[in-house]
């Protein structure tokens, strides 16, 4: 028979033991599996939102940063400037203000209004009517997607009349308000669930703001897909280092080393914590079962069984029972995560798609090399205890003692 | 020829109020094939002298000489090899593995050795025929009778032919029948070739065995 079948059988022999140290580590490891995915959830999260849009570069004025912006002098030459690099495969300039939203002179309420170039599609998802049209094919002068909830609280549909006003900062009166038609009912993927959000062409923003040619405070571009992003931030630099210049891997880095350091680090000492409770429990459990043992395991070594051997057998219990909980851990972390996720994204001021949870096999992979070393680590103790048993004296004890 | 000689051994066991002898300067040849009982009164040391003549402890002063082979020389790995096939251990409490059936408690030293599968299994099945629990071959220790337990712990001290079987107390633990039933199996055991040392208080035990000792504070008298 081989350690590992020794090992199986007094697994099974000591059942109870070996089920509730099952079930210890296996709740102590979803906890670790959920810390891990936790660790870099929200990060990976917001990588996979900022790729989504399909725009793996943005482009903000001299004192913005992506997430508080000012508007970009001639940001229409600049588009244009823009499209002619070749390094360069597509441009959308974007605004946002603040502005109200009235339906047949009802109160207003507060929105969002993101003006952009980009039509037939972008950064959300139609649940009802159709996506912004290309502004030239349209009679109407204003178009409008409207979020779900937003349009659910104003009782609009596609075809309704919205009349929106720019309350531009710092500004007390709103400008005058224009009458947009909504075409869409949409949701934002980067609006936050409780944002009240409308969007609408770059034209219409500027009639709104009363303005002959509104400047766009973001603009996000694609890269041409064999040069790469790094190559065209470059480029785009060259043509105008005025600007701030960000790839995607650069707004989550700043976002890595801001903040989120603090995340990892609170991750990682509780992920400590958690893996010293299941060694602990591991190890506690194999050393009691060890002392009963040591009548028959000083009887193996008297009949020539080798050390190895039994420290294999060791290393095998405490690796099915490490083992056992480690793999369990995996499907009730995710069922874990889940229920936690769901908890968090209740905060206000998300956006709908980010995640704190999210599955990666990296954490899969450091989860399992984690629980392999704990199961080591816990066998140590004992394995040591069995390797400098005094044979005879150990015999003698367990008859007389 | 002997198979294993202890020359004026002595062991000593420190103790913080100084150092016990539990023998002083003790000398015993077995041959092979010889069928030798020690007994004596507790603690006189009988346990001590059996686990040096078994490889599992060494002495203070003196010599141990298994086969000719100097004990002491030899690395705990070497010594380990020699339990293993060379002498068969019979405990007073059988330490049997619980979670193993009798036949594969009996494989376990011959997978060790590393024996072949068939012949550890055709090995096995002579042992119990051996020691008439043929029809026990799947059953646990805990199915088995005191009796049942003690003779399937000497198919697995036989497991590997060795030269030597030592016992200590193999019947502290048995009825006076079930005793007789193991004692039964020890002189088959000595009838085939194998040396037997054994140590007990049972005199009807003792009074099968070819040579009798008896100690006396870690000293043979006789
Ligand atoms: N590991 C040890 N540490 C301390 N003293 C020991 C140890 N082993 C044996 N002794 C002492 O050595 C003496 C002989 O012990 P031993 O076990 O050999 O006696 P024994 O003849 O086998 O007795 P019994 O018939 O009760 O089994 C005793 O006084 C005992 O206390
Ligand atoms: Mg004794």
């Amino acid at each position: 028979m081989t350690s590992l079948g020794l090992a199986w059988r007094s697994t099974k022999r000591y059942r109870v033991r070996a089920v509730l140290a099952v079930i210890g580590v296996a709740i102590i490891g979803a906890l670790l599996f959920d810390m891990l995915l936790l660790s870099r959830g929200l990060l990976d999260s917001f990588a996979d939102l900022l790729s989504s849009s399909g725009f793996d570069i943005r482009i903000v004025g001299s004192e913005g940063v992506p997430i508080v912006r000012f508007p970009i002098d001639g940001s229409t030459r600049l588009a244009a400037d823009l499209r002619a690099l070749p390094e360069v495969r597509d441009v959308v300039l974007i605004r946002v203000e603040r502005a109200t939203a009235q339906v047949n002179g009802r109160t207003p309420r507060d929105v969002t209004l993101v003006g952009t170039t980009q039509t037939g599609g972008g950064p959300w998802t139609i649940v009802k009517g159709t996506n912004l049209p290309s502004a030239s094919s349209s009679s109407d002068r204003c178009l409008m997607l409207i979020a779900r909830r937003l349009a659910a609280a104003l009782g609009v549909v596609p075809g309704s009349v919205v009349d929106l006003s720019v309350r531009p900062a710092g500004i007390a009166s709103a400008l005058p308000a224009i009458a947009c038609r909504a075409v869409g009912v949409v949701n934002f993927a980067f609006a936050a669930t409780d944002e009240d959000s409308v969007a609408t062409t770059m034209i219409a923003l500027q009639d709104a703001l009363g303005l002959q040619a509104a400047d766009a405070d973001l603009v996000l571009v694609a890269s041409r897909p064999a040069v790469g992003s790094a190559a065209a931030v470059r480029a785009i630099e060259r043509l105008r280092p005025d600007l701030r210049v960000y790839s995607n891997e650069d707004v989550i880095a700043q976002f890595n080393q801001n903040g989120f350091a603090y995340f990892r680090q609170i991750s990682l000492v509780l992920s400590a914590l958690t893996m010293t409770f299941a060694f602990l429990l591991v190890a506690t459990l194999l050393t009691v079962s060890v002392n009963q043992r040591l009548g028959e395991i000083a009887a193996l070594r008297a009949l020539g069984i080798r050390r190895a051997r039994i420290a294999s057998m060791l290393l095998w219990e405490s690796a099915l029972l490490v083992g056992g909980g480690g793999l369990l851990a995996l499907p009730l972390g995710g069922l874990l995560a889940l229920a936690l996720d769901h908890i968090l994204r209740q905060m206000p001021g998300l956006p709908e798609r980010l995640h704190f949870f999210v599955f990666n096999w990296r954490a899969v992979t450091t989860h399992l090399v984690v629980f392999g070393m704990t199961a080591a680590a816990a066998a140590a103790y004992p394995v040591w205890l069995t390797a400098r048993l005094p044979i005879a004296e150990t015999l003698r004890r367990e008859v007389v003692g | 020829m002997p198979v294993v000689e202890a020359r004026r051994v002595t062991r000593l066991f420190p103790m913080a109020a100084g150092p016990i002898a539990a023998l002083r300067d003790v000398s015993l040849r077995v041959d092979a094939g010889e069928y030798v009982a020690i007994s004596g009164p507790s603690g006189c040391g009988k346990s001590t002298l059996l686990h040096l003549v078994g490889c599992v402890d060494q002495p203070t002063s003196g010599e141990i000489l298994f086969e000719d082979r100097d004990v002491a020389v030899l690395s705990e790995a070497e010594r380990s090899r020699i339990r293993l096939m060379r002498i068969g251990f019979v405990f007073q409490r059988f330490f049997l593995l619980p979670m193993l059936t009798a036949r594969e408690n009996i494989e376990l030293p011959q997978a060790e050795a590393g024996a072949a599968a068939a012949d550890r299994r055709a090995r096995t099945r002579e042992l119990l025929e051996y020691v008439g629990l043929a029809d026990r071959a799947d059953h646990l220790p805990s199915q088995l009778s005191g009796g049942e337990m003690q003779r399937v712990a000497i198919a697995r001290a036989l497991a590997n032919r060795p030269a030597l079987l030592v016992a200590d107390e193999p019947t502290g633990e048995l009825d006076e029948q079930t005793g007789e039933q193991v004692a039964d199996v020890f002189d088959r055991v000595h009838a085939d070739g194998t040396a037997i040392l054994v140590v007990t208080h049972n005199p009807a035990l003792a009074a099968r065995a070819s040579r009798r000792v008896t100690m006396k504070s870690g000293s043979l008298v006789s």
